[in-house]
């Protein structure tokens, strides 16, 4: 076997397919190649007024100097007409509180009036964004996935170059080695605070259709309750249960999860369907059909994103 | 009764009110880092009491006057904590602190000795 594959290693025709690929090189040992040597990196100084100084020549440069000042008063007067301008409208605004205000239209009568009945939420800021409009907040919940992911691609570590160079840059560029880290006092507090924060947080979702809440609030809580350990403890112990990897898995999931179960209760309700999904008695924890699974969804969206940004910010990396 | 209960809880109020214009303008007119956050916390220990039980007794004892002391709480837990924090952040890395005597060790180190956690940290 072995000799075979010698020999097709040795024949002309492997020899012109490799060449032809490119693995070989037809010059090697023929012409004297010397690689050419890598530049040594200076250091350049930045001294900031006597660049500005080289820039805008204000002693001499009359021109410039007029226009300075045009732009300065030209921005003040820019701002003062706005403020004008929007005052000027305050005062053609409908008086607050009147009954034929055009917010009192048929539509919030409509979320009033039948609000309850058709999704089964004693909240209507709840029933009216995760039912009338789950569309629009599954936009949102979008725009905070995308939102987070273009940081991650903007801050993201640079992975080039050597290990040893890579040392060196990462150390001239931390500067977090003044953060005070493993303060007593911050871990026995957060050991008291993050249980309390999460179960809060958790609490906050579940009700959004019963009370005032719902996922975005309660995904900030149990975002900032993440940001609160992983100040206290470091990034060796949250990394342990939340990396890129899950932040990538729940929310992908909690955004196909919404969008799925969303479009099936549109598609079945346009098309005049029973959706099967049950109703419930309003002001029951078990209640308004899709609208909890939804608040979870968000919440998940919601506290994923706010650790993310926050990791992100801090070191370029979950 | 009303009158009362009006009445506490208003002084309540003011008091409460009083301690949060000091605490701004004890902010505002302090020069170094560390004595405005002593400054600042004057509110929101205090201040936050006060102005927290003015509103529970207007209200009358209940379901939401018990939150809003849960508010006082968790006020008192973290906010110390946070200017604690502060206020060390503000030590390592200020090099002028004035007439305060600071035992600091070389540069880059906190005041503090390194335990187990940090060194392990440290070498990754």
């Amino acid at each position: 076997m072995s000799r075979l594959k010698n020999n097709y290693e040795n024949s002309r025709f492997h020899r012109f397919e490799a060449w032809m690929a490119g693995d070989t090189d037809i010059l090697k040992g023929k012409l004297e190649i010397r690689r050419p040597e890598e530049p040594e990196e200076q250091e350049i100084e930045l001294d900031e007024t006597k660049i500005n100084a080289a820039v805008y020549d204000m002693v001499h440069n009359r021109e410039l100097r007029a226009f300075r000042i045009l732009y300065r008063l030209a921005s003040v007067i820019l701002c003062l007409t706005l403020i004008a301008v929007l005052l000027w409208t305050v005062v053609y605004l409908p008086k607050f509180g009147e009954p034929d205000n055009p917010i009192n239209n048929e539509v919030s009568a409509r979320y009033i009036e039948k609000g309850v009945e058709e999704t089964g939420a004693t909240n209507f800021v709840t029933g009216m964004i995760l039912d009338y409009r789950a569309f629009d907040t599954f936009g949102e919940s979008c725009v905070l996935f995308i939102a987070a992911t273009c940081v991650q691609v903007l801050l993201r570590l640079d992975d080039s170059g050597s290990r040893e160079k890579q040392k060196k840059k990462r150390a001239e560029e931390n500067d977090r080695i003044y953060e005070p880290k493993n303060d007593l006092i911050l871990q026995k507090v957060s050991c008291v605070l993050v249980p309390l924060l999460f179960i809060f947080g958790i609490y906050i979702i579940l009700n959004g259709h019963l009370s005032p809440g719902g996922g975005f609030s309660g995904g900030a809580v149990i975002g900032s309750g993440l940001i609160l350990y992983l100040n206290a403890f470091g990034f060796k112990k949250t990394e342990r249960f939340f990396t890129d990897r899950t932040f990538r898995r729940i929310t992908l999931a909690a955004l196909t999860f919404y969008c799925l179960a969303k479009s099936y209760s549109f598609f079945t309700g346009a098309n005049h369907l029973e959706s099967g999904i049950p109703l419930g008695t309003p002001g029951a924890i078990l209640s308004s059909g899709l609208i909890l699974p939804l608040n979870i969804c968000v919440g998940l969206v919601v506290a994923c994103t706010m650790y993310a940004f926050y990791t992100l910010f801090r070191k370029g990396g979950m | 009764m009303e009158w009362i209960q009006f009445g506490v809880s208003a002084a309540f109020l003011f008091s409460g009110l009083f301690m949060f214009i000091t605490a701004a303008i004890g902010v505002n007119r302090f020069r170094r880092a560390l004595n405005r956050i002593h400054a600042a916390a004057l509110g929101d220990t205090l201040g936050i009491l006060f102005m927290i039980l003015g509103l529970v007794i207007w209200n009358g004892f209940g379901f939401a006057s018990l939150k809003l002391l849960l508010v006082v709480l968790f006020f008192w837990i973290a906010s110390p904590v946070a200017g604690h924090m502060i206020s060390r952040l503000e030590v390592t890395t200020d090099k002028d602190l004035g007439e305060i005597e600071v035992k600091r060790l070389e540069s880059g180190q906190d005041e503090m000795p390194l335990t187990e956690n940090r060194k392990t940290e440290e070498r990754s």
